[in-house]
């Protein structure tokens, strides 16, 4: 576990040698809430409340969800696999005593742990000075549920991009592979059509997907909102965890070993 | 005691032979045609614990799925192969505890950290002990003498000093084996003869077996007592260096300069590479040179003479052409 931890660690590290990067990254998380603040002001002029949330909910929404979205890096680690399983300098992860698939994850886990840090204080400073009202559940036991949800949310977007990069060892091309990914994601989330537009035998049907618990019920648990969903979701987020984490392992070993253009 | 063992070590690649041009394409969506590239033919190799072996060879010769194969980074086809007991392939915690890689025009380091950094990772991967890590470090820091560059961000290390780096990242849990692919190159007379005297101290002071990779001929005939000669994927040479250079080692350079200007006999059996007024350069067979000498020097007024050794090259030319 230690390898793993200083795997991150040195991530982490590679991060904050650029100094202008960081500060880009501070900049960003505030114009985020000032564009948010701006906006939903315009939207919620006249109005009390939009799809049952208020003004104060609907900000402290859209701030956690696009700062958990900001978080989600890991499809970086199916191009990064694929780029270097084609120019075969992919084996030097082969070499060395760490299990890839723990690599590459902690890796991500690095780089979340950075960006994560920045964020949060950006986000947090700007809400205080500011004097922002943030909305947000006073239920401990849902405040843990949701910052589980959101590692272990974080955790299989790490397993399912290294699964697809794993394809590599198959697939000349898998840009089609990662667009389905995307387009599920986006269409399970809601960022397609709106979940309210569907018929609720699809949206039944779509929790059980783990799309749905990545960003935005960790983000409606974090406001007070959904609260009895928290469970299922993390027995639905652990299940789909589980089967990634042996499905890449058992693949991971299969194809590997029928690949011979992994150089050196 | 062996350490790396292969018999009939065989890898075919299949590769798909595609006909020319568009309609060639299409057509193979539908029928491909495969033909078998045999990269390493039965393949036999015994390395015993401590040897400096070199494996050398004209590109695609084979010597990098060979490597490959040692490493378990890809299956054998067929045949054994055994490396420190294990089978490569099954990529085994315990194994890749007791190997390195180093690839010249690969790394292991990180480039927007210090090689410390670096180091202090790899210490965690292999789980070395604080003062063994310590120790270990220290005593390689020492023999390049590379105190002053540890805590320098390893992007702006120079292509010699990153090398070095790459050595003590490979070396610091004491591998048994260390693999090496071309590691001096690019690099300049002195960095290459720092590399090769570190690997050279290694090999001598810790034990450990290294199989070296490389198209720089200094590298081999420094550094290996033993040398094996890979060509179409079989083994054509396996046995002392010395003996590989001197058996292919056909003729020799010889360079005169004269007092004054004079005009010299040369004997059939001599090529004239340079003539002026004063300088003659001759090749001439090998087992001639001394009789040629004697000749020169008992007609001829001499300033100077110097014999060299035939151009590297032009043996290894002959070794791949003729063996």
């Amino acid at each position: 576990m230690k390898k793993y931890l200083e795997i991150a660690k040195a991530y982490m590290k590679a991060q904050l040698i650029w100094r202008s990067d960081t500060l880009v990254d501070v900049i960003l998380a505030v114009a985020k809430i000032l564009f948010a603040w701006i906006l939903w002001s315009i939207l919620f002029e006249g109005k009390e409340q939009i799809a049952g949330l208020g003004f104060q909910a609907m900000i402290s929404y859209y701030i956690i969800s696009s700062y958990l979205f900001q978080l989600e890096k890991s499809a970086e680690i199916s191009r990064q696999m694929t780029g270097m399983l084609r120019n075969g300098t992919f084996s030097k992860y082969m070499v060395i005593p760490v299990q890839t698939q723990g690599y590459f994850v902690a890796m991500e886990a690095g780089k979340i742990a950075f960006s994560a840090g920045i964020g949060f204080l950006a986000t947090f400073l700007w809400f205080y000075l500011f004097r922002i009202p943030f909305v947000h559940t006073a239920n401990i036991k849902i405040l843990l549920c949701g910052s589980i949800m959101v590692v272990l949310g974080l955790l299989f977007m790490a397993l399912l991009n290294y699964f697809l990069g794993i394809l590599t060892l198959k697939f000349e091309e898998i840009s089609i592979f990662l667009m389905i990914k995307d387009n599920l994601s986006a269409f399970v989330t809601g960022a397609v059509i709106p979940l309210a537009l569907l018929p609720e035998w699809m949206t039944a049907g779509m929790k059980f997907l783990p799309f749905y618990y990545v960003t935005y019920l960790p983000s409606m648990l974090f406001i007070g909102k959904c609260e009895e969903e928290a469970v299922t979701g993390l027995i639905v987020l652990s299940v789909w965890c589980m089967v990634f984490l042996v499905l890449n392992q058992v693949t991971y070993e299969h194809d590997r070993i029928k690949y011979d253009g992994a150089g050196i | 005691m062996k350490i790396i063992e292969t018999e009939n070590l065989t890898k075919k690649y299949k590769r798909y032979k595609k006909q020319e041009g568009l309609a060639g394409s299409i057509k193979g969506l539908f029928h491909r045609k495969y033909e078998e590239k045999i990269a390493v033919d039965d393949f036999d190799i015994h390395v015993n614990e401590g040897e400096f072996v070199g494996l050398i060879g004209p590109n695609g010769a084979g010597k990098t799925t060979l490597v490959k194969m040692l490493t378990g980074i890809i299956a054998p086809t067929s045949g054994r192969i055994q490396v420190m007991g294990f089978y490569p392939n099954k990529l085994e915690k315990a194994f890749k505890q007791q190997y390195a890689v180093v690839m010249g025009q690969k790394s292991q380091l990180f480039f927007e950290l210090t090689t410390e950094d670096t180091l202090r990772l790899f210490k965690e991967i292999y789980g070395i002990p604080e003062d063994e890590y310590k120790r270990n470090k220290d005593f390689f820091v020492d023999l390049f003498q590379v105190q002053e560059l540890m805590n320098v961000q390893v992007r702006t290390l120079s292509l010699g000093e990153r090398m070095k780096m790459e050595l003590i990242v490979a070396l610091l849990h004491n591998p048994k084996i260390l693999f090496l692919d071309e590691p001096t190159i690019g690099l300049d007379a002195v960095a290459g003869k720092q590399i090769r005297t570190f690997l050279k101290d290694v090999n001598e002071s810790r034990g450990t077996t290294i199989l070296l990779t490389s198209h720089y001929m200094e590298d081999i005939k420094v550094l290996c007592k033993r040398s094996i000669v890979v060509n179409h994927g079989r083994k054509i040479y396996d046995g002392g260096t010395d003996m590989l250079f001197e058996n292919y080692q056909k003729s020799k350079k010889m360079t005169i300069y004269f007092e004054h200007s004079v005009e010299p006999d040369v004997s059939d059996d001599c090529r004239v590479l340079e003539k002026a007024n004063d300088k003659l350069v001759l090749e001439i067979p090998k087992q001639n040179a001394e009789k040629v000498l004697e000749s020169y020097i008992g007609h001829y007024p001499i300033r100077d003479i110097g014999i060299e050794e035939q151009e590297i090259g032009s043996v290894v030319e002959r070794i791949y052409k003729e063996v």
